[in-house]
Parts: structure tokens; C-alpha cells; sequence
């Protein structure tokens, strides 16, 4: 009995040890400056949330100093595309001190959810944020079903 | 009932569960020419209220909050709420009172101008 009491215990030492280990590999990793990704994740797309609220899907994106023109959306069925460039924004006649920011190209696709109505579809650029809101199509919504 | 309900919504209010937000310090470039130091910070999401600059005795603080609107329930989450802030040391000879901050497409660009005394000058050597 003893014996077993005893592996258990060093069982739990070895899953002690182990998460120790991780939260310190996730504070190493997030508290440097420069293994960070900034606002692009590690394939150099922007970072997406999705949230779905039943009728309609929302989407969105970290995209700093892109305007518009930069970006581009395509949609079919539930397969959507987003592509944008990032052009640099740093000054003519100026000496960089430090360069951090990346200005680059991307693309990312998604599979979203459900299909969607592509005609009803609102994309807002707001302070480098991205926000689509995706009306999902009629087929895909939610249906409230009436007990007789 | 009622009671029950006014448990759950003060156990909400509670300041102990709430949250402080992530601390993450934004991408930077900072450049330089004669007459000002250029500082570009990426900080996505971040309305202008939102936003405070603070240079104080040859130290400047960036600070910005970010809280996102949502509607539903999250299928996937990358970013999330965060305060962008970071501490820069700059030198002294920073004219203070025309420091001026434009934000553009969730970009902050801040213009810190030298002081005159500060300038580089060309010293002309004249010919006797």
C-alpha cells in the first residue's frame, strides 16, 4: 500500500514539475519584445476573432496602418478570403533607430461556419481593426420550431 | 428568487473578479532627423480617447486600452482585450509643450521636437 501511496505522489511531482515548466516557456515567450508577432500570428496573417451570434457571423481583424485600398475580401459560400499589403510608413530624410514593425503581404483564408449572403455582407475599418459582419444565408439560420 | 438573482449580479459587480487587462507592450519604430525624434506604435483597436502620452523628466510612457465590441458567442479568439503600454527613456532636450500625437488607422505617430538649443548647427568658418 505504502508503495503505491508513494508513486502517486511522484506522479504528481512529475506533473508539478511539468506545468511549472510550461508557465514559464508562455511568460518567456510573451515577455520578450522581439519574438513577439506584433499583430500578426505566426504564418504573418492578422490575428481574427469569430464570434456567431446565431443570424450572423462577425469577424474580426487586427489590421494597423492599412487603409482600405490595402485590403481586399473575397466570399463564396462559406469560404472567405482575405489578402491585404502593408505598406511602410516611415519618413524620407530620417535616421530609424529601431524598426520593429513589419510591412509585408498577406493571405489568409477562412471556412466559416456557415454560408453566407454575400450581398448583405458590412465591412467596417475602424482604428486598424477590421469588423465584418456576415449575414449567414437563409438556409443556415437558425430556425424556431413551433411544438403543436 | 429575487435574492438568488441579486447574489449572482453582485457576484459579478465584485472588484475582486475583475479582470486587469493583459499588459503588452505595441511594436515601435522610432526615427530621427534634425529638428525631431519620430515614434510610429502599432496599436490596433485602440480608440484616441483611449490613448494617453506621458513625457515626464526625460521619460515618455505610451499607454492605450483596447476593449472590443462583440456580438455572440466566440468560435475563435486570437486577440482580446489588452492595454498597449511601454516606457521609452528620451533625452532631455525634448521641447515638452509641442509634442503632438496623430493617430491613424490604429497607428500612433508621435512627433517629439528637439529644442532649438538641442539642434545640430553648422558652424561656418570664416576667412580672415
Amino acid at each position: 500500500m505504502w508503495t503505491r501511496v508513494n508513486d502517486i505522489d511522484r506522479m504528481f511531482d512529475a506533473m508539478d514539475l511539468f506545468r511549472s515548466r510550461l508557465n514559464r516557456m508562455f511568460t518567456d515567450y510573451s515577455g520578450a519584445y522581439g519574438e513577439d508577432f506584433g499583430w500578426r500570428d505566426m504564418n504573418g496573417s492578422p490575428r481574427t476573432n469569430l464570434y456567431d451570434s446565431g443570424d450572423t457571423i462577425q469577424l474580426i481583424a487586427e489590421v494597423p496602418g492599412l487603409s482600405k485600398d490595402d485590403l481586399n475580401i473575397r466570399i463564396q459560400g462559406n469560404y472567405l478570403e482575405l489578402s491585404g499589403t502593408r505598406n511602410s510608413d516611415a519618413p524620407q530624410g530620417y535616421k530609424a533607430h529601431r524598426v520593429e514593425r513589419d510591412f509585408t503581404s498577406f493571405t489568409r483564408s477562412f471556412t466559416l461556419p456557415a454560408d453566407v449572403n454575400a450581398d448583405k455582407i458590412e465591412a467596417v475599418l475602424h482604428d486598424g481593426l477590421l469588423t465584418l459582419v456576415l449575414p449567414k444565408a437563409e438556409a443556415a439560420k437558425p430556425k424556431q420550431i413551433s411544438i403543436s | 428568487m429575487k435574492e438568488a438573482t441579486d447574489l449572482t449580479t453582485r457576484r459579478e459587480e465584485m472588484l475582486e473578479r475583475r479582470q486587469e487587462l493583459p499588459r503588452i507592450a505595441p511594436m515601435v519604430d522610432i526615427f530621427e532627423n534634425d529638428d525631431e525624434i519620430l515614434l510610429h506604435a502599432d496599436m490596433p483597436g485602440v480608440a484616441k480617447e483611449n490613448i494617453t502620452v506621458n513625457v515626464d523628466n526625460g521619460r515618455l510612457e505610451i499607454s492605450g486600452t483596447r476593449r472590443l465590441q462583440t456580438k455572440g458567442s466566440s468560435s475563435w479568439q486570437e486577440f482580446g482585450d489588452v492595454e498597449y503600454r511601454r516606457v521609452f527613456s528620451v533625452p532631455q532636450s525634448i521641447e515638452v509643450t509641442k509634442v503632438n500625437a496623430e493617430l491613424k488607422e490604429g497607428v500612433l505617430k508621435l512627433h517629439l521636437p528637439k529644442a532649438e538649443a538641442a539642434k545640430s548647427r553648422t558652424i561656418k568658418i570664416s576667412s580672415v
